[in-house]
């Protein structure tokens, strides 16, 4: 069983919170470039990122990212 | 060591470490009777830890090199290592060939060769004993 990122609600969940990119990193710990990254799909985080982003927007993982079975 | 410490740390290591390898020169050139060119090398190494540091107050991706705190910098620094070692490696096994075609022991290229293997086994079997 192999699954595959396809996409996630990382940009709609930020705007909706009212966070520049900026604000998003800073709270994750991580680089703007990074959470830019994440947003366009160029980089999947680790699974702690990943935890930590539906965490702060008060969801699951697999309700901010998109997972598909390949 | 805390994290924020360790980040600290790691954000000091690669100009401290630049730092020292500049005075190693120095040292290793006045031995060899060139001081002024260990003078030289030490003010290369200072003039690069400075532009290093001051590289990271503009660049969030100096930056992440230096304080390895972003998983993504990190991640793309451990890639650019593993594509330069296996640059490095394949032009030492070439260099060491065309030394043993023109009849020489293939030195150093060779040893340097051998202990370049040697390294990537003993990741491989370290890490894989470790995850």
């Amino acid at each position: 069983m192999e699954f595959i990122v396809t996409g996630n609600a990382v940009r709609d969940l930020r705007a909706a919170k009212g966070l520049s990119q900026a604000q998003l990193a800073v709270a994750m710990g991580v680089s703007r470039q990074t959470i830019n990254s994440v947003e366009t799909g160029r980089y999947i985080p680790s699974l702690a990122l990943a935890v930590a982003l539906a965490r702060y927007f008060g969801s699951t993982v697999e309700e901010v990212f998109d997972v598909q079975e390949r | 060591m805390s994290r924020s410490a360790r980040h600290a740390v790691a954000y000091w290591s690669l100009p401290a470490l630049s730092i020292v390898a500049g005075l190693g020169y120095l040292v290793a050139a006045g031995i060899g009777g060139h001081p002024w060119l260990g003078a030289v090398m030490l003010g290369v190494m200072v003039l690069f830890a400075g532009a290093v540091l001051a590289g990271g107050r503009y660049s969030e991706t100096v930056r992440g090199l230096l304080d390895r705190r972003d998983e993504r910098i990190v991640s793309i620094d451990a890639q650019a290592a593993a594509v330069t070692g296996q640059v490095l490696l394949t032009v030492l096994v070439v260099a060491a060939v065309v030394e043993f075609a023109r009849g020489h022991s293939g030195a150093p290229y060779s040893w340097l060769a051998v202990i370049g293997t040697l390294t990537y086994v003993g990741a491989v079997v370290l890490g894989r004993a470790r995850r």
